[in-house]
Order: C-alpha cells, then sequence, then structure tokens
C-alpha cells in the first residue's frame, strides 16, 4: 500500500468514529401502540381476507407470545386505527401505515419489520447493505397478507429479484447457467440480500460462497491457479454466459488477458480444418486452452516434471 | 471484457410487484406453484429430446414423466404447532421434499431431500475404455469415426439438509444446520499430457455444519457459533494410457484431495439511538489439506519416462492450511433529520499458510514449488444521503479497497504480479420516491485502480501483459432506472446500464478496454380486475478488446461483441369462475462476434477464422386450469421450446463442410455429437385438490 492509500484508509477509519460521536445523541421517533387501539375484531369488518390470511399465518400464532397478534393485532405493523375508524376508514386516512412505498418511506416501513425482524442473525447488518440504501422495504420483496410468499420459494424467487435486476433475467436464460429456472438454485443460495458482505454474498466473500457447492475448488494444491482462490469471477460469469462453464470469455481470448508466453498460449484463435493434436491450433475449439491444461483450478501432481505446474496433470 | 454487475438494485415499485403479479412463475421450467394444502398428480410427455433444455430439470429425453407435487401446511392453533409437508418434482429426476415440524416460537425441525441433476448436452462417440473409473485407456490406433459407443455423460447431486431450532428463553435462540451432499458421475475432461478426451469420476461427499446461538434484547442482538465443512473425494488419482500401455503414453492425473474446515464467528448490532446503529463483524476460519499425495504414495504407478517419477524428495504430504481472518465494524445513523450516513470498515486476511516445498527436482535442487499464495483486504466505505424535498434524496459515496499480494520468492512466475492494488470508487446518485405516477434514480459510479509496480517473469512477451485482475483500471457506470405509472391500469418501467472500463499498466499488451450495456422496457396493464397483461424487452451488448503481441513483428488485436435481443408477453386471465388461462411467450437471441486482426502475420492454413456464433432460445408456454369443483381443478399445460445455436466448439471446418470435432490423430477417435437445432413439445394434464 503506498503512502496515499495509507492515508485515504486511515481516513476512512478516522472518519468513522468521528461521525458516530456526533450521531449518539439524535433521539428515536419509536411507533408506540395504545393498547385501546382497535383490533382485528374491528378491521376484519372492511379488510376480511387480509385478516384472515394474518391470522392463519406465522404472524397471527397466538400460541407464539412474540408474535404480532398477541402485542395487539393489525395495529404493530399499521399503527393504531382509533382515528381511522373513527372516520369511517379510507386509504391512509387516519394516519394508517400502509406500509407502500408510495406512501410511506423505505426506512419507516422497514423500522416496522426489523422491531422483531432484526435478531435473525442474516439481518444484523441490514441497514449497511445496499438494498437499504437504495430504499429498498422490506415489502418491496416480501407479501405479508398471503399463503405464499413469493419471494421465499425458491421456484418463484427468481421472479421477484428479475423485477429490479433485469440484467440477470437475460443471463439466467443463457445456455451455460445454474438450475434457477428448475429452482434447484435460488437467488438467496448465493447471496444474503438482507446482509452487507462485497456483493451481498450469502458467506464472506466470492470464494467463500462459491466453495459450498463446488468445495472442490477450495483446495490448497500442490499448484495453485491464483485467480482461483482470490475470486471466481474473474474468470466466470454466475448468473449465465453463451460460453460453456459460465466464462466471462472464450478460451484462448480469457486465457490470453493473463498469459502470453512465446508459443503456443499466443496462438491466434481458429477452428481447425482438420482433426489435429498440435497445442498451436486446439485452444479454440472443443475445450480450448483446456484440452490440455485440464486441471485448471489447481492440480495435485508431484510428477518431476518442469511442466508439472502448469495444471496438465 | 467489462464487469457490468448491478452492485446498486433499484427498489421494487408498486408497477413491479404488478408485473410480478402478471408474471407468476413464467420463469419456473412447468410453472406451476401449488397453492398451500393442495396436491397435484398428473402426467406430461415431452415429444422430442431436449439435450439443452433438459440439463437440469431430469426430463431430457423424449417420452412420458409422472408429475407429483404437493404443499401442506397445517397449524394446530391451541400449541401453535405446524407440521409441514411439501414435494416438488416428484415424477422426475430433480425431485424435492421437505417435512417440517414447528412449535413456534420453541422448537422445530426439518428434513429436506433434494436432487439436482446435470446432463451434458452432448453425445460422446468414444472407444475409450474405462469411463467412470479411475483406468482410462484411449484408443490407439484410433477407432474410425463413429465406430465408438455413444456416451453420456453427467452428474448427480443427492443432498440431504436437516435444521434444528430451539428458543433457549427471551431472545435466546439455537440454530443448527447439517446438510450432505453425495455428487456422483462423471464430468468431460481431457488427457492433460495430450488433447485427448478423457472422463473424471466424481464421487464425492460434501458435508456442512452450522451452529448459531443468537441473543437479543431492546438495543442489541448478537449471534455467534460454528461453521465447519468437510469435502470427501473417493478418487485421488487418474491413470489414463493408450491402449498399447506404452509407459511413455503414461498420465497419472490428479483430482482434488479430501479437505476439512473449522470457522468460528461473533456478529454483533447495537441501537445506540433509534437512528444510531453500530455493528461488528468476527470471524476465523482454517482450512486444512493432509491428504497423502497420491502421485508421491501410490505403489506401482506408471510414468513416462524414470526421470519423470516423483523425486523421493518432493511432499509426500502437502500440509496445506487457509487461514481466513474477517474483522468489520460498522455505523449507520441519521445525524439530522435528513441525513443519513453509512459508514463502514473491512479488514480480511486471507493467508495460505501451506509451506513452500520443492516439488521439481533436478538432482537434489528444486526447480518447481508449490504456489501458496496470500492477500489482505482492506475496505473503508463512507455513504451519505441527504432527502432533498418532494421525495428526491441525493446519495454521495467513497469507498477505498487496498489489496496487499503474495509475490512468490522462488520458482517461476508464469505471469507478472503485483504486491499492492488500490482502488477507490465514487459514488453519486439521485433518487425521486414516494410518487403515485414517477420514481426512479439516476446514478454515476467512477473508479480508479492501480498499485505498485510489476513483479516481472522475464519473459519478454509476458513481462509486456498487464493481466486484467491486477491491471490498472478506470471504470465509469451509469445506471438509470424510472417506473411510470400514467394510468392506474397501465405501468411502464426504463432501465438503462452503461460501463466502461480502460485498462492499462506495465505494458501495452492484454485486455484494454471493455464495455456494457443493458436496455430495458417494461410494461404492464391491467384490462380490467381478471386480466392482465406484460411485455418487455432487454437488450443487451458487451464490448471487449485485447491486444496480444505475437512477436517482434507480429501483433494480434481482437475485438470481442456480445449482443442480446430478448423479450417476453404475458397473459393472465380468468374466463369465467371456473376457468383460467395463461400464455408466456418468451425469446432470447445473442449474437457473438470474435473479431481478429493479424498486423503483419496471417491466420495458419490448418484454421479458419471464427464465425460468428447465434443463440436462440423460443419459449411458449400456455396453460388452463378448470374447477371442476370446490375443491379440485383440472390444468392443462402445453410448452414449446426451440433452441438453436451457431456454436462451433464442437465443429471442425474442412473445405468440405462442418464435421464434428474428433479428438486425435492417430490416437483415440473420439467424436463430440451435438445438436444445433433442438425443438420439443411438452403436452400435460394435472388432477389438483386443495383441502383446508
Amino acid at each position: 500500500m503506498n503512502k496515499n492509500s495509507v492515508l485515504r484508509w486511515l481516513l476512512s477509519i478516522v472518519v468513522a468514529p468521528v461521525l458516530a460521536g456526533g450521531l449518539l445523541i439524535n433521539p428515536g421517533n419509536a411507533n408506540a401502540q395504545s393498547s385501546a387501539a382497535p383490533g382485528p375484531e374491528v378491521c376484519q369488518n372492511c379488510h376480511a381476507d387480509a385478516v384472515k390470511l394474518f391470522a392463519g399465518s406465522k404472524h397471527g400464532t397466538k400460541a407464539d407470545k412474540r408474535t404480532p397478534v398477541n402485542a395487539g393485532g393489525c395495529v404493530v405493523c399499521h399503527g393504531d386505527a382509533t382515528a381511522h375508524v373513527k372516520a369511517g376508514g379510507g386509504k391512509g386516512v387516519g394516519g394508517m401505515l400502509g406500509l407502500s412505498t408510495k406512501s410511506v418511506p423505505a426506512e419507516t416501513i422497514n423500522k416496522t419489520c426489523l422491531g422483531c425482524h432484526q435478531a435473525d442473525p442474516s439481518r444484523l447488518h441490514w441497514q449497511a447493505s445496499v438494498h437499504a440504501s437504495q430504499d429498498v422495504a422490506c415489502t418491496s420483496c416480501h407479501k405479508v397478507h398471503t399463503s405464499h410468499d413469493d419471494v421465499r420459494d425458491k421456484i418463484t424467487q427468481p421472479d421477484v429479484c428479475f423485477t429490479c435486476h433485469k440484467e440477470q433475467r437475460v443471463q439466467i436464460n443463457k445456455p451455460s447457467r445454474h438450475p434457477v429456472l428448475e429452482g434447484k438454485v435460488s437467488c438467496a443460495d448465493c447471496h444474503n440480500v438482507h446482509g452487507n458482505n462485497p456483493k451481498q454474498m450469502a458467506k464472506s466473500s466470492v470464494v467463500e460462497t462459491c466453495y459450498q457447492c463446488h468445495m472442490e475448488k477450495r483446495g490448497p494444491f500442490v499448484h495453485n491457479h491464483q485467480p482461483v482462490t482470490e475470486d471466481c469471477s474473474i474468470c466466470h460469469q454466475p448468473h449465465g454466459s453463451t460460453i460453456a462453464s459460465m466464462l466471462k470469455s472464450r478460451p484462448p481470448f480469457l486465457c490470453q488477458d493473463c498469459h502470453a508466453s512465446s508459443g503456443h498460449p499466443i496462438q491466434n484463435a481458429g477452428v481447425p480444418t482438420a482433426r489435429s493434436t498440435s497445442p498451436g491450433v486446439l485452444g479454440t475449439v472443443a475445450r480450448g486452452c483446456l484440452n490440455c491444461h485440464t486441471n485448471i483450478h489447481g492440480s495435485n501432481s508431484t510428477q518431476n516434471s518442469a511442466t508439472s505446474g502448469r495444471f496438465r496433470r | 471484457m467489462s464487469e457490468k454487475k448491478m452492485q446498486h438494485a433499484f427498489r421494487m415499485t408498486a408497477l413491479a410487484a404488478a408485473l410480478l403479479a402478471v408474471y407468476g412463475s413464467a420463469f419456473a421450467a412447468e410453472g406451476l406453484v401449488l397453492e398451500e394444502n393442495s396436491v397435484a398428480i398428473g402426467i406430461g410427455n415431452w415429444s422430442n429430446d431436449r439435450p439443452q433444455g433438459g440439463i437440469y430439470d431430469g426430463m431430457r429425453d423424449s417420452g412420458a414423466y409422472g408429475l407429483l407435487d404437493a404443499d401442506i401446511s397445517k397449524r394446530d392453533d391451541a400449541t401453535g404447532t405446524w407440521l409441514g409437508l411439501k414435494a416438488r418434482n416428484f415424477g422426475v429426476d430433480d425431485r424435492e421434499i421437505e417435512a417440517e415440524w414447528l412449535r413456534q416460537g420453541d422448537i422445530g425441525v426439518s428434513l429436506e431431500y433434494s436432487r439436482i441433476p446435470r446432463d451434458n448436452p452432448y453425445i460422446y462417440n468414444t472407444g475409450v475404455q474405462g469411463i467412470g473409473t479411475t483406468t482410462l485407456r484411449v484408443p490407439t490406433p484410433s477407432i474410425a469415426v463413429g465406430s465408438g459407443a455413444n456416451v453420456e455423460l453427467g452428474t448427480v447431486r443427492d443432498r440431504i439438509t436437516a435444521k434444528f431450532y430451539k428458543n433457549l428463553g427471551v431472545g435466546l435462540n439455537l440454530n443448527v444446520s447439517f446438510r450432505n451432499e453425495d455428487k456422483d458421475g462423471t464430468r468431460a475432461w481431457s488427457r492433460g499430457g495430450a488433447p485427448e478426451f478423457a472422463v473424471e469420476p466424481i464421487n464425492s461427499t460434501t458435508r456442512q455444519l452450522e451452529a448459531i446461538l443468537s441473543y437479543a434484547r431492546d438495543r442489541w442482538q448478537l449471534s455467534g457459533g460454528y461453521y465447519g465443512t468437510s469435502y470427501d473425494n473417493a478418487n485421488g488419482l487418474v491413470v489414463t494410457s493408450l491402449t498399447s500401455l506404452a509407459a511413455a503414453t503414461t498420465y497419472n492425473l490428479s483430482l482434488p484431495l479430501s479437505t476439512k474446515s473449522h470457522e468460528f464467528f461473533l456478529n454483533g448490532g447495537y441501537d445506540f439511538t433509534p437512528t444510531t446503529r453500530g455493528t461488528f463483524k468476527m470471524s476465523y476460519s482454517t482450512a486444512t489439506q493432509d491428504e497423502p499425495i497420491p502421485t508421491s504414495t501410490y505403489p506401482g504407478l506408471v510414468w513416462p519416462s524414470a526421470a519423470q517419477a516423483p523425486s523421493p524428495l518432493a511432499p509426500r504430504n502437502l500440509d496445506g492450511q487457509l487461514d481466513t481472518t474477517l474483522v468489520e465494524a460498522g455505523l449507520t445513523a441519521r445525524p439530522m433529520p435528513k441525513l443519513s450516513v453509512v459508514a463502514n470498515l473491512r479488514y480480511r486476511d486471507f493467508a495460505d499458510k501451506t509451506p513452500v516445498q520443492g516439488i521439481v527436482f533436478t538432482g537434489a535442487t528444486p526447480t518447481v514449488y508449490n504456489t501458496p499464495f496470500s492477500y489482505t483486504n482492506k475496505t473503508g466505505k463512507l455513504e451519505a444521503t441527504y432527502r432533498l424535498p418532494q421525495s428526491y434524496s441525493l446519495l454521495g459515496g467513497y469507498e477505498y479497497k487496498g489489496q496487499d499480494r503474495q509475490v512468490p520468492i522462488v520458482g517461476t512466475l508464469w505471469v507478472p504480479f503485483r504486491q499492492k492494488l488500490d482502488e477507490s470508487t465514487y459514488r453519486v446518485q439521485l433518487s425521486k420516491s414516494m410518487s403515485e405516477t414517477v420514481n426512479g434514480r439516476l446514478a454515476y459510479v467512477h473508479s480508479k485502480r492501480d498499485g505498485s509496480s510489476y513483479v516481472l517473469p522475464g519473459d519478454p512477451f509476458e513481462d509486456a501483459i498487464n493481466p486484467l485482475n491486477i491491471a490498472d483500471r478506470k471504470r465509469d457506470k451509469i445506471r438509470a432506472m424510472v417506473d411510470w405509472s400514467p394510468t392506474e391500469k397501465l405501468g411502464f418501467q426504463f432501465a438503462i446500464e452503461d460501463a466502461k472500463d480502460d485498462y492499462s499498466g506495465q505494458g501495452p499488451y492484454g485486455l484494454q478496454d471493455g464495455s456494457a450495456k443493458l436496455y430495458a422496457i417494461d410494461a404492464n396493464y391491467a384490462v380490467n380486475s381478471d386480466w392482465q397483461i406484460n411485455a418487455w424487452y432487454s437488450r443487451d451488448e458487451t464490448e471487449a478488446n485485447e491486444i496480444t503481441q505475437q512477436s517482434a513483428t507480429v501483433t494480434k488485436y481482437n475485438d470481442l461483441r456480445e449482443t442480446g435481443d430478448s423479450f417476453g408477453v404475458g397473459v393472465r386471465g380468468k374466463v369465467s369462475g371456473k376457468l383460467k388461462l395463461g400464455g408466456d411467450v418468451e425469446q432470447f437471441r445473442s449474437v457473438n462476434k470474435y473479431k481478429q486482426t493479424l498486423a503483419g502475420g496471417t491466420l495458419a492454413a490448418t484454421l479458419v477464422p471464427t464465425p460468428d456464433i447465434t443463440n436462440t432460445m423460443l419459449r411458449i408456454k400456455l396453460f388452463a386450469q378448470y374447477a371442476l369443483n370446490k375443491s379440485s381443478d383440472l390444468r392443462f399445460s402445453v410448452i414449446h421450446e426451440k433452441w438453436s445455436t451457431g456454436d462451433w466448439s464442437w465443429l471442425l471446418f474442412p473445405p468440405s463442410g462442418a464435421t464434428a470435432f474428433t479428438y486425435g490423430t492417430t490416437t483415440d477417435g473420439t467424436t463430440v455429437l451435438t445438436d444445433p437445432q433442438q425443438s420439443s413439445t411438452f403436452l400435460g394434464i394435472r388432477y389438483i385438490y386443495r383441502f383446508n
């Protein structure tokens, strides 16, 4: 790290605590609920479907003393409905929290949910997540008054994510991809969307996330291919690619972005006109460079050969 | 090449929710998502084989498949006890079933079984013997093209997941999960020492155990625990040779060896005030690989020559150890009513503590060493959002990433290395929210990466390249997304992304620049309360420019481009109280261009220039669901898939016209058969029964 970079890093270290000191005095605005507020028995007169679904949900389970139904019911999330009822109802009348981002700030909605759900280990860092900074509300993705929350179902979850992530909607239909369409891998298998890991990964890094299913790549190997331990996405596009093995680019082009030794590593791309065993003409077709460098993620060979570190055995 | 990751997602608006309602599960393979407490049983038939469409869904071959799905969830109101059972795809190979028992707020267990097949879409006509075993024999002389046996390759993952939950007191919870995955099958491989066909036998077990104890009170939350993994590979080595069994043709191919890891972690958060929160993360893990190295320890191995047999000085055990340490602290706050701030510091150290040992020797002198690689990342981030009038907000952010990277001090360098990387990223964004008609945001991100001087391999060509992961890089991104709802029934969503990378470094060669663009428009129209229509279109464009030095007089310029056009239309509606209809049409088309210009040189006569590749996938899905009575439906499904590709990866181009790729010249003769035009239609009928 050069002097400038050290200074920048130190600056960010210093700035944060200073800000912290100045922020501690800010008062909160917790919603206090009136114990006399109308409960579900009143709300169902106009919101029968919502109350019925609520009663049959985890939120409506009376035997669990932590649930909203044991703390006043609808008012826990939507606020005191006294004025709303007195005015005869109506959208937003009486200061009701509709939990829609069209009328309520995302932060307010999220605060309502986090009052109970912050304790979940995967949500401890929500406030520092990219989704939080982009004003994504819990209700942007989750449906509460339903028996089927699409985002919690592996089959329907990608549809929810694709409503904002248009690029991934295209990539996941490319010929080389993970089995997301089949519901065998979901977005949440790789991403903790409630967390603040880099790229919102489920684990603390890209490689640790990938190792959950591809642990054979973890090594350590006798001969390590350095990018493998650093970041799989240097070479792979995990959301889908037109190139086999979800590669970002096709051999030999991808390999030649790092390797330029004289000889066959700097070969031209081209399709052979006939059968061949020449490494100089087989870097493009079939498995490309991997036609010979077959253990590209790492090799455990101790063969006494000067080329044994080239992932061929 | 350019990464066009959308690091900052746009929030899902009411329009997006409406689109989702119309979409339903348009992307799911068959599109059926059962209502709670229902069972569906039926039969379906694919008219033709689907090598591409059936890679993962267990329905690669034409023919009839049983269809059985169930979603059952029952609650005992008095005790808050839930019993759940979900079964999916029980008639096909990618079946899964999950059972759950939960006394809510007290104790719960669940058990899930899931199978994930992966069928290689190609057929290998081969004479290679021993496929699926650790001993392979490659024909010599070559078999006549097409005279071998047709072999299909693939893997199956059988996964069992068990979870346990127990509330141990107010705010104190224990969660334990365990996953066992057996992976079996075969994977296309190569013989390494020669470009000949080989098959990797897959027989491994991965286990993961996680136990988390979490405790929360009004203002603070803590969670800590253990995450342990093991990877056990039943095979350590594959011995390959020609059928002549000549020693010189024997190649011993190594496989990944068994490993295990242990991680301990502690995370926490504390609300200093209702708007000020501090968080931290700490974890330490160690992964080890201490298996005997097969090439050094297996008795009786044959080597191409006596000199290539592993040296007695080479290690018999790697004693590999990877230690990872993570420390992170963060703060989020609202120092003023209109200003919110996020600050974060992160330190992650990946230390490869595997001892450096000689692997290859000339006499007693080591010439090739093992290659441990360690690095340390330090990240600091500060981001502030200021709320402007009329629900506008302005976000500004700065992030610094510093990386210390290990450079080998013994052995040969194959690529340039750098000891330090520094990257600064600046972000500014203007957003509009909480409007009934127009919401959206416009963001600009600029980052600059550089680092220390390069440590060069000493090869005149390799010295002049900037490896893409450590090259200097300037990156600019613009993202815009707008939701527009002109009426309650009609909504649009527009998205534009434009990213550009410029690479540079100590030499003139390697990746020069890359760009990525995405344009997307979605529309939704609610005809009435019973009918909804949606449509969308996306265009994605990527480009990368590379320069490779081939000699003092020949330079290669590559201009790589991919353009994609995708669209979808969906309709859902009710014809009557008893009949629901729906359909989706989706098409994805991509064109890859590989323009290679040789300054001062020509392409060898044994090669032809790489043609453009066009891939097209069309999927049409229709369904009709008729209510027989209050508790049962009949559902008819039709899916038509069409796949077309111009991919030449497994082709040869003799003057007489393209032929299937065949391995070897005088040996092997394995031919890889692809099916570039695929079309298949699925007809299915299901009886759905619902109960309370």
